[in-house]
């Protein structure tokens, strides 16, 4: 996918000022809550107009204000999963699946109904009334649907955020799932940036009605000017690593980490040799200068102080432990400790506060 | 059962009303239609004219149908030497009247329904591939089918026992116009007219019982389709 935005977008008070080339397979969109992710898939599904400028996505023109051109959204070709699924409810699963797929020339269905329903397991649904359907039934049909349309861009507008945690979880190796079957550049808005990070290559960042950044997360997050703007998108560390021994007499999994360190969490049921992500609130996590003894605190890891970022009455720290980790505490913690870049200090936190994810 | 007279004042009423719901079901859905979701210069007015005959005295509103229909004024003239339609004093007229007074009921019933579906929705069909006439007939339509068959139901109960409108423009002639409303008030001004006005009356329950009945029927069918029944 490769998108050039130079568009105004005016919804009420607000404005978005959009500009900027967004080349990537499966982009995240995310930002604070109204910072303008829903305009800016609005935007692309054709759904909301701009008021200025250009859209083009993979060379093709969708709209040209100056020009006086706006593709009409049936004529785009972008599929859309919404935040609520809008499944058609007079129809039932089998009709809404097939409700794009119908409209498209037999040469234009590249994506097969069989294959979405094995992939997304939706063959005991095929009968059921769409109104009947729990919410992650829902938008697993709702995603069925939009891959039927076969579209050349997919777009996720927080398919998830109606979903409570555990449902979340579950429906989330389907999203991953269906992009790695069908190689679909996808547009995925969240306010969760954990869940991107687990179905994106890129990510985008919206704030004040501005891209504020665009790229892998690990090129955004190194860029110190965009940490504040990360932590309030609900900035979360994702370490990476597999699980070494479990000790269920603890209730504690020992989790090694890429990089060498070891991590406890609360036990859980995958065996050893599994792969995991580790999740990780900056502002669970302590710092030390030098090794603390007679604490709760399972986790103590060792690394080096990368940069030091202050916004307002925030500070965060970049810690290399391995992989580098976003630590946050208070101003006076950095002048009283003399944390600056280099210096070594220990990172401490809860193993309850670790959660894991396959 | 019925006498040669009652099977007259029964069949006209029926054909009168009916007439006059097919002529407005088309209009009537696509008005409501456009008053819920379109927005256009003059709207309030148009939304206004569609309403008038609600708040009107129905005699006003025969009385504008018959200045504008009759022979004399241009509307009445074109009707007649171009199609050979003539309205005042006939049963055309008489549908006219009555459609005219149904129409508004029809168009808020379907507006109200049109109103209440979920434009994301519809939003999402168009993100199918579907353009907005196939949005319209696979979408709204089907979610709006229990508010317009209601709105039918009702335009066509207003149908049935449109009075002052149709007096005025079409007059009370037995075949053309002596529909049962009509029948029933010419048969209390009669001497020994009461038996004739009981029978007329029963008839006048059963049909309206009949039409309510096959609306629930049908309202019951869409309400399963809809997983709401």
């Amino acid at each position: 996918m490769r998108l050039e935005l130079a568009a105004t977008v005016q919804r009420g008070r607000f404005t978005l000022q959009l500009e900027g080339i967004v080349t990537s397979g499966a982009c995240g969109v995310f930002g604070p809550s109204g910072c303008g992710k829903s305009s800016l898939l609005g935007l692309l599904a054709g759904l909301v107009r701009p008021a200025r400028g250009r859209v083009v996505l993979d060379g093709e023109v969708l709209d040209d204000i100056a020009a006086g051109l706006h593709v009409p959204t049936h004529r785009r070709r972008i599929g859309v999963v919404f935040q609520q699924g809008h499944l058609l409810p007079h129809l039932d699963v089998q009709a809404n699946l097939r409700y794009g797929e119908r409209l498209l020339a037999l040469a234009d269905r590249r994506v097969g109904f069989p294959e979405v329903v094995a992939l997304l397991d939706l063959a005991g649904l095929l009968d059921r009334r769409s109104a009947t359907l729990s919410g992650g039934e829902r938008q697993r049909v709702a995603l069925g649907r939009a891959l039927l349309c076969s579209p050349r861009l997919l777009l996720l507008d927080e398919p998830l955020a109606a979903l409570d945690g555990g449902l979340k979880k579950s429906i989330l190796p389907y999203l991953r799932r269906a992009r790695e079957a069908f190689d679909l550049p996808m547009l995925h808005v969240s306010h969760d940036l954990p869940e991107l990070l687990h179905t994106c290559d890129d990510l985008l960042l919206l704030a004040d009605g501005r891209i504020a950044a665009h790229g892998p997360l690990a090129a955004i997050a190194s860029d110190i000017r965009l940490l504040p703007l990360l932590h309030e998108a609900g900035l979360v560390n994702v370490l990476r690593g597999t699980v070494a021994q479990l000790r269920p007499e603890d209730g504690i999994t020992e989790v090694l980490l890429e990089g060498g360190a070891t991590v406890q969490c609360p036990l859980r049921p995958d065996p050893v040799g599994t792969r995991l992500e580790l999740l990780l609130r900056p502002g669970d996590i302590a710092l030390a200068v030098q090794p603390v003894s007679g604490l709760s605190l399972q986790n103590q890891l060792a690394g080096t102080v990368r940069a030091v970022t202050s916004a307002s009455d925030r500070v965060l720290v970049a810690v290399d432990v391995g992989q580098e980790l976003l630590v946050e505490v208070t101003a006076r913690t950095i002048t009283q400790l003399g944390i600056v870049p280099g210096r070594p200090v220990g990172v401490l936190f809860k193993a309850m506060s670790v959660t894991g994810r396959n | 059962m019925l006498s040669p007279a009652e099977r007259e004042i029964v069949l006209l009423s029926l054909q009168v009303a009916g007439t006059a719901l097919l002529l407005m079901a088309v209009p009537g859905i696509a008005m409501g239609w456009l008053l819920a979701r379109c927005r256009f210069p003059g709207k309030t007015l148009v939304d206004a004219a569609v309403h008038l005959p609600l708040v009107l005295p129905p005699v006003v509103t025969g009385w504008v149908l018959l200045m504008a229909c009759s022979r004399q004024a241009p509307l009445g003239r074109v009707l007649d030497d171009w199609f050979g339609i003539r309205l005042v004093f006939d049963w055309k007229g008489a549908v006219l009247a009555a459609a005219v007074m149904g129409f508004p009921l029809l168009v808020r019933a379907v507006r109200l329904a049109i109103e209440l579906i979920d434009r994301d929705t519809e939003r999402a069909a168009a993100t199918c591939g579907a353009p907005p006439w196939r949005v319209f007939a696979t979408v709204t339509l089907p979610l709006a089918a229990p508010g317009i068959l209601a709105g039918l139901v009702l335009a066509f109960a207003r149908c049935l026992g449109e009075f002052g409108a149709t007096i005025t423009i079409a007059g009370n002639i037995p075949g053309q116009s002596r529909t049962l409303p009509l029948a029933i008030w010419q048969y209390t001004q009669t001497p020994d007219g009461d038996g004739m006005v009981w029978r007329l009356v029963t008839f006048s329950v059963i049909i309206s019982l009949v039409a309510l009945a096959i609306s629930a029927w049908m309202s019951r069918r869409l309400g399963a389709r809809l997983g709401a029944g």
